[in-house]
């Protein structure tokens, strides 16, 4: 037996919802595979529209692909349906799964019952939970009386509760404020570490992601476009960035050189002082850049390798540039 | 142990509802008590004195009847509708135990949960008018218990029509006419109706409480239509809600935005 094991595992999954009130069908999910192993802590990346939520609802058995298979430890979703939902729970978008009416006490034991738990049985759990997500002093609070952020935690805490292998959340930090989205990824992250469960993270937000998933599955108009390590896409595109910064300004001739022999460069002037930032496709490059400077003696101050974020990344893999970087990676 | 848990559960929750909006639940038995006082006076001011007192046992019983086919059948559809707009339907479809089983058992609690409450009306109602009925438990409940399996039935319908349909709060208001309309018809107007969920069941329960007809003085073949009424019903309407929520779940309707 392989020492990773697969726990989740998506097959060519295909889902088109029908127009209301016309007989067009909107294309949500085209073709999407991919794997997820034990312990796990896999993003979904992509734009609104991308057909995340789409594929998150298929792999809780809340909709039923077009064609496709899910299997979750090995059971699959479709032919077995319950008894792949044991494996599995979920927080779906927004704050609107919770019983408002309830109180957040309440709403664990309800949601715990309707899974064939007793309060008994879950007693214990509950009140561990409650301290993990600090809210033991809300515990007898209505949930519409609680904050956003609070009733998103107790959403998260009702997924803990089922006790299952794997938890997908759709979109967890969407509307909350600064402060709670950071407390919202913590608290994301020591669950993955502290629990040891396998969690997918679907959102539109490539800082969530990076901040934190191991892998991410990038996903645009419906179909995969990678799936990679984080670190990985990061590291390929960092060591092509560089900022070099000078110690004078440079001469027409150098910008019109520039501009020819690095298309996409960067050219920021201040009064004694202006910045070059290129990519480089190849390292060797460099010295032609050099060279550049060079005709007119302009001092070379410091080269930095630009810190690309995630989100540039994201939009050059989108809008395909990624096809030469994954020739040059493999 | 598992069914039983969820059960336990659901009629938590149905007794919570109850005592913390204390205020809705009173306002509803007034509404049920006046609509009753108003059928009262009207049976005492148009109506034949010689059959008053009968007339008015009739309406006691179908108004009780009427009552529990709202709180079973109407009220789950006003209770999916909710759900999956506020987006908890969603969740409690990821329920291992399926969504069949936690809507039979909040079938079963909403019964339960409102079982004091028409005993209550009953009462009231018999105070209020000075007809005492016959209340012969061990004759009432086989009959009680055959009704309510059929009027599950119907509930699960009408909840797997509200998974399905958006628009369905229209019919909802309307249904509750059709509710009143099956209880009240009496079966020797239209022989036919025996057939439907509970008709029959309701026609016995009368039998019982104002002409004090015993267990042993029903024919077995009354039983026999309650009890396919029962069997039929509650499979037609299983079945019906497992078909709806394939379609829900074909076609993304497990949450109304
Ligand atoms: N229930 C639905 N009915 C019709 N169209 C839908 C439905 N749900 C999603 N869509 C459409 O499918 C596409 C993918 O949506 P979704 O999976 O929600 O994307 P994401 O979660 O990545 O934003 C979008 O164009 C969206 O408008
Ligand atoms: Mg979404």
């Amino acid at each position: 037996m392989d020492r990773v094991e697969t726990i989740i595992e998506v097959q060519n999954l295909k889902k088109s919802y029908r127009k209301r009130k016309s007989k067009e069908y909107i294309h949500a999910v085209t073709d999407v595979s991919f794997k997820v192993n034990q312990g796990e802590i896999v993003g979904l990346l992509g734009p609104n529209g991308a057909g995340k939520t789409t594929t998150i609802k298929m792999i809780c058995g809340l909709l039923i692909p077009d064609s496709g298979t899910i299997t979750i430890n090995g059971i699959n979703n479709q032919e077995k349906r319950l008894k792949a939902l044991r494996h599995i729970s979920a927080v779906l978008e927004g704050n609107r799964n919770l019983y408002w009416r309830l109180t957040v006490r309440e709403n664990l034991e309800y949601f715990a019952g309707n899974r064939g738990a007793s309060r008994k049985e879950v007693a214990q759990q509950v009140d561990e939970l409650l301290e993990t997500f600090r809210l033991q002093e809300k515990a007898s609070e209505l949930v519409n009386r609680l904050s956003r952020g609070m009733q998103q935690k107790l959403a998260i805490a009702v997924a803990m509760l089922a006790d299952s292998d794997v938890i997908l959340l759709d979109e967890p930090t969407l509307g909350l404020d600064v402060e709670t989205s950071y407390e919202v990824r913590d608290l994301l992250r020591s669950i993955a570490n502290d629990y040891n469960r396998t969690i997918i993270i679907s959102s539109h937000d490539m800082d969530v992601i990076q901040d934190i998933c191991e892998r991410t599955v990038i996903i645009n108009g419906g179909k995969i476009v990678t799936d990679d390590k984080v670190d990985n896409l990061l590291r390929l595109f960092e060591v092509r960035a560089y900022t070099i910064t000078l110690g004078g300004v440079l001469s027409e001739k150098q910008q019109k050189l520039l501009k020819l022999t690095f298309p996409g460069a960067e050219y920021k002037e201040d009064i004694n002082q202006s910045s070059v930032g290129v990519d480089l496709e190849k390292s060797e490059a460099i010295y032609d850049l050099f060279d550049i400077f060079k005709l007119e003696e302009t001092p070379v101050e410091s080269i930095d390798r630009k810190s690309i974020n995630f989100e540039e990344i994201f939009m050059k893999i989108v809008k395909g540039e990624m096809d030469d970087a994954r020739v040059q990676s493999s | 142990m598992q069914g039983f848990n969820l059960l336990k559960a659901n009629i938590r929750m149905e007794y919570i509802e109850y005592k913390r909006y204390l205020p809705n639940t009173i306002a509803m038995l007034l509404t049920f008590y006046i609509i009753f006082i108003g059928m009262f006076a009207g049976i005492q001011l148009i109506g034949d004195p010689t059959t008053q007192d009968s007339n008015v046992q009739f309406v006691i019983v179908n108004y009780i009847f009427w009552y529990l086919a709202m709180i079973v059948v109407n009220a789950i559809g006003w209770q999916i509708t909710n759900e999956a707009t506020q987006g908890t339907l969603e969740q409690l479809s990821m329920s291992p135990m399926g969504i069949w089983r936690i809507m039979l058992a909040r079938l079963i609690s909403s019964t339960i949960v409102s079982f004091l409450i028409i005993v209550a009306l009953l009462y009231l109602s018999m105070l209020t008018t000075g007809q005492w009925l016959n209340i012969d438990i061990i004759t009432i409940l086989p009959i009680l218990i055959l009704t309510l399996i059929s009027m599950f039935g119907l509930g699960f319908i009408i909840a797997g029509l509200s998974v399905v349909l958006k628009q369905i709060q229209a019919f909802l208001q309307i249904l509750q006419f059709i509710l009143a309309g099956l209880t009240f018809v009496p079966l020797t107007v239209a022989p036919f109706l025996a057939y439907f969920p509970f008709v029959k069941g309701v026609d016995l329960v009368r039998a019982v409480m104002i002409d004090g007809v015993t267990l042993s003085q029903i024919r077995m073949e009354d039983f026999m239509i309650l009890g396919f009424n029962a069997v039929f019903y509650f499979f037609i309407g299983l079945g019906i809600f497992l078909l709806c929520e394939r379609v829900a779940m074909k076609k993304g309707l497990l949450a109304h935005y």
